[in-house]
Order: structure tokens, then C-alpha cells, then sequence
């Protein structure tokens, strides 16, 4: 199966692109910063807004025409990056928002400025509680990125398309395609349920 | 001179005026209890000097410097939180940290107290409030007593001037409130410097050696422990006593 390694390599690069977007966008907006805050919301508001495949149509076929070339995996890279960072943003601002005041005020009290708290305290106990919704949303992409097909990536579903084409094997090869998807977000069940066991080595967010 | 000393403060939530003026001075040693009735503004003032709120006006001597405390700068704001522990209702623990840890945390990362070094300071410290045997635990394996008692650890844990205690024994149930002021009581009797704002009239008039009652943003009426309980002078203060002595029939 060629088009596993594009979807393994997409999924990874892309989610943890999106991650890092994701961390930056909900801070700018737990930390109220004037202007970044306002495009946050606006980056959020529009990219949750549009379909994802229309976003790789205009990344892939549309900026040629205004001069910006992108190779298919890159561009694939791109959007994925971009709109997953979009959902995520919401996961990781709830959860941070979820971590109570005190948790703050007590680590001014002993001294420490905002960054050290957000980075030692706040942050850990927000990850504990936004992992298992961030985990939906890292199998969701794994079955998105067979969308990049859309823009020529030689990912799973592109392979299995070609494979079809040739031998006329439809229902077999489309199952078989499925079956791979589903055991592919099955690994990724066990891991999440071994990562909150854990996470929860201190009693998860309880008192 | 006294080592803290606060004139005047006022504050104010949208239109409410919680505090209307006013001034307090510790001296060294002090255990002051702040008493009063729920929404007499006593746990704001304590949050306004510890710059959890921000005051209206007033100012706030310490260390025999003076602030402004409506313009106070985040600079100093920190540099005098590092001589002061502040004790919650709720403990407000770090959840994801250990007993110790949250007793250490403050003196590695604001501190910059070598690690090995600051736990040895951070057993000390749990060992005085007789939980050196769950320093491994987390704040959801303990009891609430325990809890509190270790948030005193970490109050302790950086040599503060003064403590601040806001109402420490309010989120116990009973039988665990015993504990954290047997612990408090030993501070006071090595000469820790504390404010606390409590229900706890046994401790107040036992354990403190000055009292405060604070009603609708004002201070009503202070004095010497031992005095204000035998004698109270104004009407008001001898009425809330009474009450508060008539509150478990």
C-alpha cells in the first residue's frame, strides 16, 4: 500500500503544525493581547467557515494564477496545518479557560510571573483536559487527508483510485481502503486510552 | 516602625463600594485577625494587598517602602509577593504537582533555589505541618485539612515576612478544622507575622493578638485581643459577638 506512506507522513507533519497553531492561536486569546486577539478570532472565524476541500482547491489551483506555486504535498501540508489549527484553537482555549483562576493566583502568590505559571501549571492541567477532544480531532484527520487525492497527493485514497481504475475492482478495494482507515483510527483509540491513563497519574483535574 | 503599613485603601466592584478607607498597621510578630460578617469586604482587603485586586486608591508601606497602591508596577508587585505567602479558603494547590513539588515550585522557578536544595527546604517545611510522610501525594489523594495544611507549607517555603490567611478553615469540615489551626497556632508562637481573616472566634481571641472588626467596607473597631473580646466598645462589634458566640446552639 505506496499511498500509506503519503497519508502517515501528511497526518503527522500536518497535525503538528497544527498543534503549534493551535497552542499560539488560543494564547493570544486566554492572554487578551490587543490586535493578534482580533486576528485569531477573524483566522478562526473564516477558516471554520469555508469547506476544506474548497481551501486546498484555492491553495492548489487557485494561487498559480496569481504566481504562488505549491507542489501538491506541501500544499496538502498547508491547509491541513491551517485548518486544523483552526479547530484545535477552540479545543486548547476551552481547555485553558477550564483551569480555574486560583490555579493562577496561587502561583502569583508564591512569586512566579504569568509566563512560568502558564508554561509549569496552567498549561499541563489544560492539555490533561483538552486530550481526549484533540484526539477526535487527529482521527477526523486522518480520514480527511484522503481529500488531498482532490489535489493530485498520491495519498491512500489517490493510490486506491488508480489501483480501481485499472482492475475495475471497486467494492474490493474500496472496502479494503475503508477497513485500512478503520484500523488506522483504532491504533490511534488504544493510544489515546493509554495517553489519558497517563495523564492521570495526578488524579486528572479533580479537586 | 511598623513593617506594613496600609492608609486609606479604597476599592469598589463596578458601583458597589467594598472597601471605603481603610488603614491597618502590623508590627512585627503580630497575628491580627480580621473578623466581620460575609461581604464586610475583609478577604477583598487582604486580596488588595496581596494584588490579586487591584485598589482604587491608597497606599501600602512595606519594607519601609511606600506605593502607590492604584499605580503600583508589576515589578514591585512581584518583588514583594517574593517576602509574603498568601493562604486561600480553598488551597488553590497546583493540581499537577505533588505535595512537595507545590511546596518547591515557587522556590526553584521564582526563587532560582538550586532543586536538590530547595527540597530539602520543602521537607522541612512539610514535616512542620505534619505532612512529610504524603509528599509524594497529589492534591487529589488528600484530605482537605491535608490540603491546607500544605498550602502553609508553601506559604512558609520562601521565608515570608508575613502570611496572609483568607478565611483558611471556612472550606473544612469540622473535624479536620482542628488540624490547620493547631498548625497556625505554632506559627503564631514562633512570632510569624500574620493577618487573618477567619470565623474562627477561638482563635481570634486565643491565638491573635490583635483583633479587627470590619463591616460594610469600614473598620469598626480594633484593639488588643484579650480587650477587644472582654470589653468591645461600640454597640455593633458587641452584638456580632454575641452572635457568633450563639452560633452553634
Amino acid at each position: 500500500m505506496p499511498g500509506l506512506l503519503v497519508t502517515i507522513p501528511l497526518t503527522v507533519i500536518a497535525f503538528s503544525f497544527a498543534m503549534i497553531i493551535a497552542i499560539i492561536l488560543a494564547m493570544v486569546q486566554v492572554a487578551d493581547v490587543p490586535v493578534l486577539k482580533q486576528f485569531a478570532r477573524f483566522y478562526i472565524w473564516v477558516i471554520r467557515g469555508t469547506p476544506l476541500l474548497v481551501q486546498l482547491y484555492v491553495v492548489f489551483f487557485g494561487l498559480p494564477s496569481v504566481g504562488v506555486r505549491i507542489n501538491a504535498f506541501p500544499a496538502a501540508v498547508l491547509v491541513f496545518s491551517i485548518n486544523e489549527g483552526a479547530y484545535c484553537a477552540e479545543t486548547m482555549r476551552a481547555a485553558i479557560e477550564s483551569v480555574p483562576a486560583g490555579q493562577m493566583e496561587a502561583g502569583y502568590c508564591v512569586g512566579m510571573n504569568y509566563y512560568q505559571i502558564m508554561t509549569r501549571i496552567v498549561l499541563p492541567q489544560a492539555f490533561r483536559t483538552a486530550f481526549p477532544p484533540l484526539f477526535n480531532s487527529l482521527i477526523g484527520m486522518v480520514k480527511d487527508t484522503s481529500l488531498a487525492a482532490n489535489i493530485t497527493v498520491a495519498e491512500m485514497f489517490f493510490a486506491t483510485q488508480r489501483i480501481a481504475g485499472r482492475t475495475y475492482q471497486f467494492m474490493a478495494l474500496y472496502l479494503e481502503l475503508a477497513f485500512i482507515y478503520l484500523m488506522f483510527s483504532t491504533v490511534l483509540t488504544r493510544v489515546q486510552a493509554w495517553g489519558e491513563k497517563r495523564l492521570n497519574s495526578y488524579g486528572g483535574n479533580k479537586i | 516602625m511598623a513593617m506594613l503599613e496600609v492608609k486609606d485603601l479604597h476599592k469598589s466592584f463596578e458601583n458597589t463600594v467594598v472597601l471605603d478607607g481603610v488603614s491597618l498597621s502590623v508590627e512585627k510578630g503580630d497575628v491580627v485577625a480580621i473578623l466581620g460578617p460575609s461581604g464586610g469586604g475583609k478577604t477583598t482587603f487582604l486580596r488588595c494587598i496581596n494584588f490579586l485586586e487591584r485598589a482604587d486608591s491608597g497606599t501600602f508601606t512595606f519594607d519601609g517602602v511606600t506605593h502607590d497602591l492604584a499605580h503600583i508596577k508589576n515589578r514591585e508587585i512581584s518583588q514583594i509577593r517574593k517576602k509574603t505567602g498568601f493562604v486561600f479558603q480553598n488551597y488553590n494547590l497546583f493540581r499537577n504537582k505533588t505535595a512537595l513539588q507545590n511546596v518547591t515550585e515557587g522556590l526553584i522557578v521564582a526563587h532560582k533555589v538550586e532543586k536538590k536544595k530547595a527540597e530539602d527546604i520543602g521537607m522541612r517545611m512539610l514535616e512542620k505541618v505534619g505532612m512529610a510522610d504524603k509528599a509524594s501525594n497529589y492534591p487529589s489523594q488528600l484530605s482537605g485539612g491535608q490540603q491546607q495544611r500544605v498550602a502553609i507549607a508553601r506559604a512558609l517555603s520562601a521565608d515570608p515576612e508575613i502570611i496572609y490567611f483568607d478565611e483558611p478553615t471556612s472550606a473544612l469540615d469540622p473535624e479536620l478544622i482542628g488540624e490547620v489551626l493547631s498548625v497556625m497556632r505554632n506559627l503564631a508562637e514562633e512570632g510569624m507575622t500574620m493577618i487573618v481573616v477567619t470565623h474562627e472566634m477561638d482563635f481570634a481571641k486565643n491565638v491573635s493578638s490583635r483583633s479587627i472588626f470590619m463591616e460594610h467596607g469600614h473598620i469598626v473597631e480594633e484593639g488588643e485581643s484579650a480587650a477587644f473580646f472582654a470589653n468591645p466598645k461600640m454597640e455593633r462589634t458587641r452584638e456580632f459577638l454575641r452572635m457568633e458566640a450563639n452560633r452553634g446552639i
